[in-house]
């Protein structure tokens, strides 16, 4: 196992950086549910909680007391083992695949070199596709296990939506691995580094200001893509799992106290690998518009002095812009939550199969044969 | 003397053993199950197993020939799961039940 | 014992137990769920031989889409544990006593003949690439020597596709009346 560390040295603050970025996913639930709460009164012009603590931060660490007082209850129709399980497994996919996200330059101390991601592997957007899928599973488990007709209900419109989008999903990055021909992570960051440089037929053009973000490449993808994220971690304007109005509460409908907590922060850590994979792909990932890593790193060296304190400088600046744009997305999330109506279920699935899967299998074969073209042909 | 190294040396023998075990217990599954989904099921993980074989032939000899089988399984399982589903689903709509003896009502 | 080898001994036991309760399992439910965890775990299996690409499809494919699909039918159906989940009779029942024979011979011989041999046999260990240049050898074999393949898979899946249409639109699907 080499991708651990070879000294124990390594393998320790390896170890160390798992727990790290699982206890940063699960901590960024609380603020987001706070923004979530401050936003939506916001859009929907009054206050919201602003009670407990300054601006009501503390209102999460109150209601997660009241969470793990509850009642624990299950379902006397229902199947206990399912029913329990459910909560648990909402979890796991989404802490693992989170893990896989990097988000910041390599720290380099005494001649090792850290990723800041839970794991680096090489075939980092598959494998985030793949663990992501199997959320499915929980939601299924969940409705079947409340032995309710609402929760099986709402398990099947969620199960049927997400293997629905998934396609469009897959399809939509098709185009930027092609565009990239990787799927590592790390390395589309450093190809989105400097500015916007179109290289085709022969001929390069180079723009003084925008940078050389995916965006620029494939606007259409990334459309398709952030409206295919919306609906695999089943937010409006595709929460047709949980409509209020028809399904009481979708698969959820029979949890509560910590079972349902757990089951906010599975979709709250499905918001947060979308928003990474957004930043990704298509805005540079950590890097910072019109600075290189190098740049940053020699701006450390003549403020700081020394190597190491360089690098720590250079990863804690590019971490913070990680954050920025990512917490930009969980926004922007927030938002459409507020302020768009939900699709009806036959719409939903139309709008999956009869257009978004075209437009991006039309943005796949035009990519394929322009990055074809612009590679071979000279004019 | 009987060795352990068995147990500590692991070599393409012990993938293509757990292969094996893997298709034994699928082709159980089909010879013994009378539920047709669970019939799929068992048929899946017959195809499982050959998947590992083509997986370890593919990394011990150096080859990727394997690997691009295993997609190829991987499609048709994929296919064959989505048709025999219809079907199950279609002889649920008659008879409320998913037994492999209504699969006997399909000829003539 | 290292990592690699306590990793492979895990995997395989987690595969061949959930295996076994897809078969053994009554309710049909708890089979397809594990074989879910079979198909994660072979996933995994796959990581170990280094197929990191094909472990990512087979997730993607089989835990992702496959099993998912059969979990959702199975709830669909909502059948309870069931009447004859096994099939009965003399001639089955050869097969059954056939099957686990087989079975158990494979499992006694494979680590009889280890034991017997003292030794797993010689350690082959090609060498570890890495696994971008797998995965752009992988597709240049699928579309340079596989092509025909590929290609027939294509037309296979547009005749599933039509196919499955066809059966789940037809009212009465295979008995229809006429």
């Amino acid at each position: 196992m080499t991708s651990m560390g070879s000294t124990s040295f390594e393998i320790t603050i390896n170890l160390i950086k798992l727990v790290l970025v699982f206890l940063m996913m699960v901590q960024a639930v609380p603020i987001l549910v706070w923004l979530e709460r401050r936003g939506s009164a916001f859009i929907q012009n009054r206050f919201g909680p602003n009670r407990v603590g300054p601006l009501g931060l503390l209102q999460l660490l109150a209601d997660a007391v009241k969470f793990l007082t509850k009642e624990d209850f299950a379902p006397e129709k229902g199947n206990r083992f399912m029913f329990y399980a459910a909560p648990v497994f909402a979890l796991i996919p989404a802490a693992i695949a989170y893990m896989a996200v990097p988000m910041s330059v390599p720290l380099k101390l005494d001649g090792h070199t850290f990723l800041i991601q839970g794991f680096e592997i090489n075939v980092g957007i598959v494998f985030i596709l793949g663990i992501s899928s199997l959320a499915a599973y929980t939601i299924l488990m969940a409705g079947w296990g409340s032995g309710s007709k609402f929760s099986l209900m709402g398990a099947m419109r969620a199960s049927a939506q997400i293997i629905s989008y998934e396609l469009a999903l897959g399809l939509s990055i098709v185009g930027v691995i092609l565009l990239y021909g990787t799927f590592n992570l790390t390395e589309m960051v450093n190809m989105q580094q400097g500015p916007l440089t179109f290289s085709m037929f022969g001929y390069t053009v180079t723009s003084s200001y925008l940078p050389n973000w995916g965006i620029f490449y494939q606007p259409v993808g990334m459309i398709l893509f952030f409206a295919a994220t919306f609906a695999e971690s089943n937010r409006l304007p595709f929460d047709l799992a949980e409509g209020e109005a028809e399904l009481v509460a979708g698969f959820h409908t029979e949890y509560g106290g910590f079972k349902m907590l757990m089951f906010f922060i599975g979709e709250y850590g499905h918001m947060m690998i979308a928003s990474g994979l957004m930043t990704t792909f298509f805005f540079g990932g950590y890097g910072i518009p019109g600075i290189s890593f190098q740049e940053m790193h020699q701006i450390g060296l003549n403020l700081l002095g020394t190597e190491t304190l360089a690098s720590i400088f250079n990863t804690v600046v590019h971490f913070l812009s990680y954050n920025l744009k990512f917490a930009i997305f969980l926004w922007i999330f927030i938002h459409v939550r507020w302020t768009l109506p939900r699709f009806r279920y036959d719409q939903l699935m139309d709008l999956g199969w009869k257009t978004m899967l075209p437009w991006a299998l039309a943005n796949t074969m035009l990519t394929a044969v322009v990055i074809f073209a612009a590679s071979y042909f000279t004019i | 003397m009987p060795s352990t190294s068995f147990l500590t040396d692991i070599s393409i023998n012990h993938y293509l053993i757990l292969s094996a075990i893997l298709f034994s217990i699928g082709m159980a599954g089909v010879l013994l199950r009378r539920n047709i989904i669970v019939l799929f099921m068992s048929i899946e993980l017959m195809l499982n197993a050959v998947n590992i074989s083509f997986v370890t032939f593919s990394h011990y000899f150096d080859k990727v020939d394997g690997q691009v089988m295993v997609f190829f399984v991987m499609t048709i399982a994929a296919a064959e799961a989505a048709v025999g589903l219809a079907l199950a689903v279609s002889i649920f709509k008659r008879f409320k039940e998913v037994n492999i003896r209504f699969f006997e009502h399909l000829k003539g | 014992m290292t990592a690699d080898v306590f990793i492979f001994w895990f995997l395989a036991i987690l595969t061949i137990v959930s295996a076994l309760s897809v078969v053994l399992m009554t309710n049909p439910i708890y089979s397809a769920l594990s074989l879910a965890m079979t198909m994660v775990s072979v996933a995994a299996i796959f990581v170990t031989l280094q197929a990191y690409f094909l472990a990512g499809v087979q997730l993607i494919v089989y835990a992702g889409a496959v099993m998912v699909l059969f979990v959702m039918v199975l709830m669909l159906f909502d059948l309870k544990n069931e009447l004859q989940a096994f099939s009965r009779g003399k001639f089955t029942g050869a097969i059954k006593v056939g099957a686990v024979g087989i079975l158990a011979g494979l499992i006694v011989g494979a680590v009889g003949s280890f034991i017997m041999a003292g030794k797993s046999g010689a350690p082959v260990t090609p060498e570890a690439s890495t696994s971008a240049d797998a995965t752009k050898a992988l597709s240049e074999h699928l579309f340079f020597n596989h092509v025909f393949g590929f290609e027939a898979l294509g037309v296979l899946l547009l005749v599933i596709a039509v196919g499955t249409v066809a059966l789940s639109r037809s009212k009465g699907g295979t008995h229809a009346k006429h």
